[in-house]
């Protein structure tokens, strides 16, 4: 199939590993998929250490629940992945360990308390939420269909990231003014979530004419500021000064002040160069190579086995 | 039937409920129920460590569904303590470590990457664990007896899991190293899941439990020492007494790394100013157990 005819068909789950695509199309979509599934794994890198936080037997329960839940869409978008022919799972997660793997911004920063955790279990997945609704209408149909089953363990996600938000902001004082710091400090990554408004993506226009995005950066921003503003104050959160975010009454829609966005962070941390990055990425490499030999074992099992191979692992 | 079981005890499920106990056989049932809950607890607490760290993706999500339903088994076990007056709050948060009753084996840190180490550990738990359970199911006290249906019935989930791993690790040289380093390290420990408490001699004569754990311990043994052997790792020798570790856990006393982690995983209890655990599920008496 040529480009041109991919575009004239391009429309929800058009596309599957049954038809042949062209390269730029394989490209692309494993570029967008890739990059979600590295997400999830440096998401739940992120929240693995507010399991034993947790302080009570059910939300440790739900958070283990959840990091299990971000390793599985892992699994699922890793495999979706795979269906184009471009990367193997292996290569993808190879490239997440070296540093080569691109994913969400908000993934580069530290998370240190348990006040920051609804800033990600909440408003960041808030925001992927928005993202991902409009993917369960993707051109490549494996893509569409791990969608459904991520946006359905989403909802219980953003559920327990708001019950958290809920009950810090009905805490000790102390806490509450705790909480808004940690929002303070997130607010600014959280908008640049979706990327400027004056939308620099060079990926954009491609991937939006061969149907694998239904929806641009804007909208999305809108829609999630549209849910998520209301949402920040009804639980007592204040928007801080800056940035300065604002609805504009000729235009009704929102306004994110550019100039209060650190563009020159943002730029560095889709760079996997910010040191966040290199902190991140060292964990997930560390913690990779020290299984190495688990992988090498069960791959290659060397010298000497004493019992007779296991034909179905 | 071990001829070691107390005929005498009174039959299953005839102690009533938990205000129709008298101090000594509450006493009893509360010891026992510690045991079970902290073990569980802990065990998870652990388990959790390797979430997002294990070899593969799947691993990852093999163990966090484990430490998962050992969490549940927990709750169930804690809610039966509530019965007692007792709540989450004085159970375990606001409790001191050495309130805990759980043995050493699953309070041990992994190093990174050891994952031989969570392998022979839940190899050995799991069966130790399935064990006392079935020794559960005709206990007098019925509340025990309505819960330990559905621990046992996830329990060959695990002990599969666990002897996946065993085989596969075993087939290679290297593997059969780290494994056996573990073995070496962990099997002392593993025999204080059989250590008593103060009150096994009541909980066994007031039919509890229907197996005294000098008992399961050798029916424990009997089933992990020759799958052991058969994978060519060496159990190690000698007299129980030799190679217990100074700390038995079950009277309280525990490693060295008990109290930082128990220190870690309260801390955010205390630091947000907590008085009671937040529950998100039903009361276990009104879900479906």
């Amino acid at each position: 199939m040529d480009v041109e005819t991919v575009e004239a068909r391009a429309g929800p789950r058009e596309f599957g590993p049954g038809d042949d695509m062209p390269e730029e199309y394989r490209k692309a979509a494993t570029r967008m998929i890739q990059f979600h599934a590295n997400s999830e794994i440096m998401g739940a890198y992120l929240e693995r250490p507010f399991i034993r936080e947790a302080p009570s037997i059910d939300r440790k329960l739900a958070f283990s629940a959840k990091v299990q839940d971000e390793i599985g869409h892992g699994q699922l978008l890793y495999r979706a992945a795979e269906e184009l022919g471009v990367k193997t799972r292996e290569q993808m997660l190879d490239e997440l360990a070296r540093g080569e793997g691109k994913f969400l911004n908000c993934f580069h920063y530290p998370m240190e308390r348990w006040e920051e955790t609804p800033m990600i279990a909440f408003f960041v997945d808030g925001a992927a939420m928005r993202r991902q609704a409009t993917l369960k209408r993707t051109s490549w149909e494996p893509y569409a269909h791990a969608m459904d089953k991520i946006c359905f363990e989403e909802g219980f996600h953003i559920k327990h990231g708001e019950s958290i938000l809920r009950e810090l902001m009905t805490g000790p004082r102390a806490v509450q003014e705790r909480t808004q710091a940690a929002f303070e400090e997130w607010w600014p990554r959280i908008l640049q979530f979706f990327g400027p408004t004056d939308d620099q993506s060079t990926h954009h226009d491609f991937s939006a004419a061969v149907g694998l995005k239904t929806m641009t950066n804007d909208a999305l921003r809108q829609a999630f500021l549209n849910a998520y503003v209301p949402k920040a104050r009804q639980y007592g959160l204040e928007l801080p000064d800056e940035p300065r975010v604002y609805r504009d009454a000729e235009t009704d829609r929102w306004v994110v002040e550019q100039d209060d966005l650190d563009w020159d962070e943002f730029w560095t941390v889709a760079k996997n160069d910010y040191d966040g990055s290199h902190v991140q990425i060292g964990k997930r490499e560390r913690t990779q190579e020290a299984v190495e030999w688990v992988r090498d074992a069960i791959e290659s099992p060397g010298q000497g086995g004493v019992t007779p191979a296991a034909a179905d692992d | 039937m071990s001829p070691d079981r107390s005929t005498d005890a009174p039959e299953p499920g005839s102690l009533g409920g938990p205000d129709d106990l008298d101090d000594e056989t509450r006493t009893a049932v509360e010891a026992e129920l510690r045991c079970l809950a902290d073990d569980d607890f802990v065990v998870a607490e652990r388990y959790t460590e390797w979430q997002v760290r294990g070899p593969t993706l799947e691993a990852d999500i093999g163990i966090g569904n484990i430490a998962q339903d050992e969490l549940g088994h927990a709750r169930l076990w804690y809610d039966l303590l509530e019965d007692f007056g007792h709540d989450e709050t004085d159970l375990v948060w606001e409790a001191d470590p050495g309130d805990f009753r759980h043995a050493t084996l699953v309070e041990l840190p992994f190093e990174t990457g050891d994952w031989a180490d969570c392998v022979v550990r839940s190899y050995l738990y799991d069966h130790y664990e399935e064990l006392r359970l079935e020794a559960l199911r005709e206990s007098s006290y019925p509340r025990i007896v309505d819960r330990v249906g559905k621990v046992l019935g996830e329990e060959p989930y695990h002990r599969e899991h666990a002897e996946n791993w065993l085989e596969r690790l075993a087939e290679d040289a290297g593997g059969r190293r780290r494994l056996q380093e573990a073995l070496d390290r962990l099997y002392p420990h593993a025999l204080t899941l059989f250590e008593p408490t103060d009150q096994e001699d009541a909980i066994v004569a007031l039919g509890i439990r229907r197996e005294p754990l000098d008992v399961l311990r050798e029916e424990w043994r009997a089933i992990v020492v020759p799958v052991l052997a058969g994978l060519g790792l060496e159990v190690p020798e000698g007299d129980d007494a030799d190679l217990l570790p100074d700390a038995r856990g079950r009277d309280g006393t525990h490693t060295d790394a008990w109290e930082p982690l128990f220190h870690e995983f309260t801390h955010t209890y205390h630091d947000l100013g907590r008085e009671e655990a937040v529950s998100l599920m039903p009361d276990p008496d009104e879900a479906d157990v």
